[in-house]
């Protein structure tokens, strides 16, 4: 196998304006986290005993859907892409159960629920959330329940089941596709927290049509589930950021790994796209970027303010993390490495 | 790269319309949308924020006291209490992704609605887009962020990407424009 060039260095951070570089962000997948020590988290993560994992789904439309395939099979197909995604050991049913139930309220304890015209998460017509999803884990971060919501009747939007089915029936209104959105709020299903990759289905702000994972999700999902006999071998970038001139570690920095190169390790898999890699840094300024296959890789750090910033973070809300309950830095800009 | 002030709007008016965020999914609004789909706008500060089980034990709500300061949008008691889905009880942690927590003593501007349950809480317009935080520059200006200051989006097609500047202003600005949209 190639060697990794693995880099561990140590970032000077000067506030000259001069000295910027302007670069396009991206930014690393994050898994959800629960810290275990001063430096240490464990990732959120169903635990292997729990596969397949089990979930049942309310097949009944909202007016909001439209097209001619059902919506378990698009569901389905939205499991299927993170369950079939290289070097990742992770499994669901892929015959789900039916559901009648249509308020979150009533969702017993242990059961994952899809569902499209459930009331009971504050849903509004008008303030622009389309779907949502909620885990629940224990101490330990082992995810024992998550449920997905589309919302039943967002404004001037439906949600289509086939990509070429042509658009809305309400004429003005925007189409969605449904299996984008249902592939992204199953990474959060699985325990992803948001990326700040442009192009990873995990970013916050997706296009209307993207249902294909990016390195940085598969890094994600094969971390969180490795496989024990990886197709594509897969090595770690490790190292730590300081700020200059006291050496003070940087809490919260988004690294990330670019490759350098026309490689495509996972050229294979139609439905895995390179984008960057990388990780935040823990409180003592050490990171690990995970599941990086072999290639050559310029490492980057920026702060966590934009596009993704300590809000959209899990680690990082509002000001101190729950996580690590540590103020994170922002005060330093983006420079090559 | 610099942008004109018509193209920054072409590309922002073409950018909503064509992108959909999933942060939990939220289609980005504008502090004019926001606005009209809030029944209180509010500025102020949390005092106190728990979370328990909701009565059947099976959702985790956390509530807030917010103190408000100032209401710039619906009459506003001195005191509303805030309700968001997800929070940590005992050991139990459900997690909402893009849900951002209210930290006592954390000034914020609240763009508020009713929820499902007519229980006299509020919950926070679009999740974390009706949620701005408040804090000073060096300078001395009061800036506001919902944690969308900067969107990007990735054209399929093309390949392109392309960003632009959001919900990341001044204090006034953002007093200025929901002013405007409630007289509107």
């Amino acid at each position: 196998m190639k060697a990794l060039r693995v880099m561990s260095f140590a970032i000077p951070i000067i506030l000259a304006a001069l000295l910027m570089i302007v670069v396009r962000p991206v930014y690393p997948f994050v898994p959800e986290a629960t810290g275990t020590g001063p430096n240490a988290y464990t990732v959120d993560a169903w635990p292997a005993g729990a596969q397949p994992i089990n979930w049942l789904i309310n097949p009944t439309r909202s007016s909001a859907i439209t097209g001619s395939t059902s919506v378990t099979t698009v569901i389905q197909a939205a499991f299927a892409t993170w369950t079939t995604a290289p070097d990742t050991n992770l499994s669901v049913i892929s015959s789900p159960g039916t559901s009648t139930i249509t308020d979150a309220k009533n969702v017993p304890n242990g059961t994952n629920l899809v569902c499209f015209v459930c009331t009971g998460v504050d849903f509004s017509a008008s303030d622009g959330t389309l779907a949502l999803t909620t885990t629940f884990s224990n101490g330990s971060g082992v995810i024992s329940q998550a449920d997905i919501y589309f919302n039943p009747s967002p404004k001037s939007l439906c949600f289509v089941t086939d990509a070429q089915s042509g658009g809305c029936p309400t004429q003005g209104d925007s189409a969605q596709d449904l299996q984008t959105v249902a592939t992204h709020e199953i990474g959060h299903f699985f325990g992803l927290d948001h990326s700040g990759v442009v192009r990873a289905i995990m970013f916050p702000f997706a296009p209307s049509l993207l249902t294909t994972l990016s390195y940085d999700d598969l890094a994600g999902i094969s971390t969180s589930y490795p496989s024990p006999a990886p197709v594509v071998p897969i090595g770690k970038i490790t190292g730590t950021v300081n700020m200059a001139p006291n050496g003070s570690p940087v809490f919260a920095a988004h690294v990330f790994g670019n490759s350098t190169t026309a490689s495509n390790p996972f050229a294979a898999f139609n439905n895995i796209r390179k984008t960057p890699i990388g990780t935040l840094t823990l409180p003592n300024g050490s990171f690990t970027i995970s599941g990086v296959p072999a290639d050559s890789y310029m490492v980057m750090a920026e702060p966590l303010d934009g596009p993704v910033d300590n809000t959209a973070v899990e680690w990082g809300l509002p000001a101190k993390t729950p996580t690590f309950n540590q103020q994170i830095q922002t005060n330093f800009t983006t420079r090559w490495h | 790269m610099r942008v004109s002030t018509p193209l920054k709007v072409s590309l922002f008016l073409t950018l909503v319309m064509g992108m959909v965020a999933t942060a939990t999914t939220v289609v980005p609004m504008s502090i004019e949308g926001l606005t009209a789909a809030s029944t209180h706008v509010v500025e102020g500060v949390p005092l106190q924020t728990w979370s328990q089980w909701n009565p059947q034990h099976t959702l985790i709500l956390t509530y807030t006291k917010f103190q408000v300061q100032r209401a710039l949008k619906g009459q506003a008691p001195a005191m509303v209490m805030v309700k968001q889905l997800g929070g940590i009880v005992g050991t139990t942690v459900q997690k909402v992704a893009g849900v951002r927590r209210l930290e006592p003593g954390e000034r914020a501007v609240l763009f508020l609605r009713p929820g499902d349950v007519n229980d006299g809480t509020l919950v926070i317009t679009g999740l974390m887009q009706g949620n701005f935080s408040v804090r000073t520059a060096q300078n001395g200006t009061q800036i506001v962020t919902n944690g969308m200051p900067d969107v990007s989006a990735y054209s399929v097609s093309t390949g392109e990407v392309t960003s632009y500047q959001g919900n990341h202003l001044r204090l006034d600005e953002l007093e200025s424009r929901v002013h405007k949209a409630v007289q509107q």
